[in-house]
């Protein structure tokens, strides 16, 4: 069990590290093949563990990695059943999307740096979902955040790419920074690095320090999965290549936080406040980025916001005291997004780096086969009954409602108008791009590049599974088996911190399925090709500036930039120029005129001549002299 | 009874310096080696000194190999001098600075 | 204040004088006949000093073969009576006095303050024969060594001291 596990990790970083150092001189097939089979290497082992999780024994020590003193972190694993689906489900995304690279990146001359950071990705992902030992973890952690930023810059020669990836970077960090500190401070109070012997032990935790680690740990979260405030990095971070947003910000990444956040639940769940403030920022925040969504027009922003605003829905889950039902929606809109973004890669590169939805069209005729794929994914995300998403995403928000504070019952409406706006974003994107516009010049299809089959046809796993993932929790009472929330009943936060009954249970979710259909048919009328659309909303001037706010994000990214990025800059320019150039650098150099002058000084002494070194003989002689009689001296 | 030890000391002492000023301060090679012989003659005195005040003849011994090596060394140094002469035609020591650094 | 005392204070000052007066000299021949002087004088010293041995040794090899071989080559060379400007008189005096005079006052304190400086010198002889017993008894090993070191000094004297057999010679031999 213990080589499975360490073959899990060995095999994408092997991969990444193989390619690292040779990949340049191997031919272009087989640098491929080795990215892709890493990973799919990665999904047997996963599949091979996975009927032992949940057994008595769960910790593996895989090496002893720091050793100082008494301070020790190894690299352990903890594989209970959370471990063990998320395994699967990175293992398994991760291989489709590496296969799905492997023809989108067929014109790419980078192949080899490209899959060498996603096989580290891999890796760096996988060593988070099953790391035990927290310095472990931060290893991980920094190294998708590292990854992150070397692919959403990949083609850095464009410099918003790579201004984009410095972006990212820099306000995951404000996250990490916290989630640094988390882990110092579990060390102090705690001295422990071990997340299951931290979990066991959290109940010695007073409530105050368990709302410290808690608050901290979620900054930490809501860097790295691009929760308010730093959501702005992750609609900019759709420079990078479209697999790589598929991956990292939809399936795995962003979800990380989140996943943190369960795994570490029994501390935070020590703490009402911590929990509160989870489950507001999320609400927010789903609510905040459901807007923006709708305002977009770039296929990919679209895409981006939504998954800021899934992600926050899955916050919200743990906010709740639910993580069986968190756990639920992250694997399903694993599916679900991963399929959105690589159709939308499929678009894209059919229709010749075209991003803008209202300059797609009629993609029915052109694309069949991802026009079916593509609804899949949209049928999913806007949960629309009984597919997909919409189970989930509605056990989380009766989960919410359900909590007996009335604070709760607000953030579960607010969850549900997220959740409404959310089906309206989702079709407006599909109506607009896939239907067929008569407004579309005639001669369009002719220009279309012509994709790979395989290219399309990769995605048809992901569309039937996130089509019918509904059935992996399909809840009790309306017969079904629930089979992942008795999988996850044995972890900690596994059964909802606050049942929902099943009666209410029943009549909520036929509300609000049939909420999302009425809504579905609300964004035909509205986004239907004919173009009416324009006479349906108020006056242009209002349209506009509402468009224009939700397009910008209600300009949170401008905000930022002129509160916080731009006097640093100034700041820095300012250092630069005087400190550093001047100051700094004039410190240096006057160091090295001054040490120049004192040598050509000194040179004067070694003159050559015997009367000078006479003279030197004499200074010393008198020196030894005194110095004799001084020691001699101070000893009477 | 003569003088108290420490005069004698003194005087070799002066002696000494006497000659390391000149030794030091004259630019003629042949002062310097006479600067040399001072110095040396003024430790042989201050031995001798020493040797009466302990009434132990290994100071006056130590005097023996000071004349003996201060001789030789005086032939070689004098040798060396005339060889200079003959090569360069100057005794002077500020004639001599290619090792000027 | 003895009889010797008296006779030692005399000598000093003549020493003092005469060795000053050697190095102040522009002529060389000058400065050598006051350096005779002045180690006469010391050998007398060393006389009241108790070791007659060593007197008649200083005359024999510092005074009379030590100096006459200076003779001879201040003979042999022929130096410039000059040496260097007037100006630059202080600047080559002025660092060697002070550092000396330095070094003195530091000896001079050394000296003063240990308290066997106070002991006055009682008069003794070492007989040329207990000298010898003792020389060749105790230190025999040490004559041998400088006996060789007298050799290699012959040797190297003249070596250097000899005249190449080449042409070349008449030339090296004008003074420039």
């Amino acid at each position: 069990m213990k080589t499975i596990l360490f073959l899990l990790l060995l095999f994408p970083f092997a991969g990444g590290f193989l390619l690292a150092l040779i990949g340049r001189y191997l031919p272009r097939r087989a640098a491929e093949w080795i990215g892709c089979l890493s990973v799919l290497a990665s999904l047997l082992m996963a599949i091979l563990a996975f009927p032992s999780a949940g057994e008595k024994r769960s910790l593996f020590t895989l090496f002893d990695w720091i050793r100082v003193g008494d301070f020790s972190a190894s690299m352990t694993v903890s594989y209970d059943p959370l471990a063990a689906i998320m395994t699967l489900m990175v293992t398994f995304v991760s291989s489709l999307i590496h296969l799905y690279s492997v023809s989108f990146m067929r014109n790419d001359r980078d192949y080899v740096r490209y899959f060498c950071y996603m096989n580290f990705f891999v890796f760096s992902m996988l060593v988070i979902t099953l790391a035990d030992n927290l310095v472990f973890l931060y290893l991980g952690w920094e190294g998708v955040g590292f990854c992150s930023y070397s692919l959403i810059g990949f083609w850095y020669s464009d410099v918003v790419n790579a201004t984009a990836g410095r972006k990212a970077f820099i306000l995951t960090r404000i996250g990490d920074v916290a989630f640094g500190v988390a882990i110092a401070l579990f060390f102090l109070f705690l001295n422990q690095f071990s997340i299951s012997a931290i979990n066991a032990k959290a109940s010695s935790l007073n409530a105050g320090t368990a709302t410290l680690l808690a608050l901290l740990l979620f900054w930490g979260a809501v860097g790295k999965s691009a929760q308010l405030p730093l959501i702005v990095w992750l609609p900019d971070a759709m420079a990078g290549p479209t697999p790589v947003s598929a991956l990292i910000h939809a399936a795995t990444m962003v979800t990380a936080g989140a996943y943190l956040l369960m795994r570490l639940f029994p501390v935070i769940a020590l703490s009402p406040a911590a929990l509160l403030t989870i489950a507001a920022v999320a609400a927010l925040t789903g609510l905040f980025s459901a807007l923006a969504a709708l305002g977009q027009k770039d296929i990919k922003r679209i895409l981006a916001y939504s998954t800021i605003s899934q992600v926050s829905y899955m916050f919200l889950g743990v906010g709740a005291g639910d993580v069986a039902g968190s756990m639920a929606h992250l694997i399903v809109h694993a599916f679900f997004k991963a399929l959105l973004f690589l159709g939308a890669g499929c678009v894209i590169q059919a229709l010749r780096e075209e991003h803008d939805i209202f300059k797609m069209g009629n993609l029915r005729h052109r694309l069949p086969a991802v026009f079916w794929l593509y609804l899949a994914g949209a049928v999913s995300l806007g949960a629309i009954p009984p597919f997909g998403s919409f189970f989930g995403k509605d056990r989380i928000l009766l989960s919410t409602f359900s909590h007996p504070e009335a604070v709760y019952k607000v953030l579960a409406v607010i969850g549900e108008l997220g959740a409404v706006i959310t089906v309206l974003y989702t079709f407006r994107m599909f109506f607009v791009a896939f239907l067929s516009r008569p407004s579309a010049p005639e001669g369009l299809e002719k220009r279309d590049l012509q994709i790979p089959k395989f290219m399309i046809w990769i995605n048809l796993p992901l569309a039937i599974l996130a089509v019918f993932a509904a059935g992996l929790d399909f809840p009790e009472a309306f017969g079904g088996r629930a089979w992942l929330s008795r999988y996850l009943a044995s972890v900690p936060g596994g059964t909802p911190l606050f049942p929902i009954s099943s009666g209410f249970e029943r009549s909520a979710e036929i509300g609000s399925g049939l909420l999302n259909i009425a809504v579905l048919v609300t964004a035909y009328f509205v986004y239907r090709p004919e173009g009416r659309f324009l006479r349906w909303l108020s006056p242009a001037a209002l349209r506009e500036t509402l468009g224009a706010i939700l397009f910008h994000g209600f300009y949170l990214d401008r905000f930022y930039q002129i509160a916080l990025v731009g006097p640093y800059q100034k700041m820095a320019e300012v250092l630069w120029s005087k400190v550093d150039e001047r100051g700094v650098d004039h410190l240096f150099e006057d160091t090295g005129i001054a040490l120049r002058l004192s040598s050509f000084g000194l040179r004067r002494w070694t003159t050559g001549r015997l009367s000078t070194y006479l003279k030197m003989l004499l200074l010393g002689l008198m020196a030894i002299i005194s110095a004799l009689a001084l020691g001699w001296y101070s000893l009477r | 009874m003569i003088v108290p030890y420490g005069n004698v000391l003194l005087l070799a002492v002066t002696l000494f310096f006497v000659g390391a000023v000149c030794a030091v301060a004259r630019r003629n090679l042949l002062m310097i080696l006479i600067g040399v012989e001072v110095m040396l003659n003024a430790a042989g005195l201050a031995l001798v000194g020493a040797s009466l005040k302990w009434q132990s003849l290994d100071g006056q011994v130590f005097v023996l190999f000071i004349f003996a090596v201060a001789a030789s060394e005086v032939a070689v140094g004098l040798a060396l001098i005339v060889y200079l002469q003959r090569r360069t035609g100057s005794v002077n020591a500020d004639h001599y600075h290619r090792m000027k650094g | 204040m003895t009889f010797y005392g008296v006779i030692f204070y005399l000598l000093a000052i003549v020493v003092l004088v005469s060795t000053l007066l050697a190095i102040t000299r522009r002529q060389v021949v000058h400065a050598v006949v006051y350096l005779i002087l002045s180690f006469v004088t010391t050998a007398l010293l060393f006389y009241l000093l108790g070791a007659p041995f060593l007197a008649v040794l200083e005359v024999m090899i510092y005074a009379g073969a030590i100096m006459v071989l200076f003779l001879f080559v201040v003979m042999t060379v022929r130096l410039e009576p000059q040496e260097g400007t007037k100006g630059e008189t202080l600047r080559q005096w002025l660092p060697a006095i002070v550092l000396s005079f330095i070094s003195f006052s530091v000896g001079g304190i050394l000296i003063f303050e240990t308290p066997t400086s106070r002991l006055v010198l009682n008069t003794a002889v070492a007989t040329p024969m207990a000298f010898g017993h003792y020389l060749f008894k105790s230190y025999w090993f040490p004559v041998e060594i400088v006996s060789f070191l007298l050799l290699i000094g012959l040797v190297g004297a003249l070596y250097l001291g000899r005249q190449e057999s080449k042409p070349s010679r008449e030339k090296g031999e004008n003074p420039s």
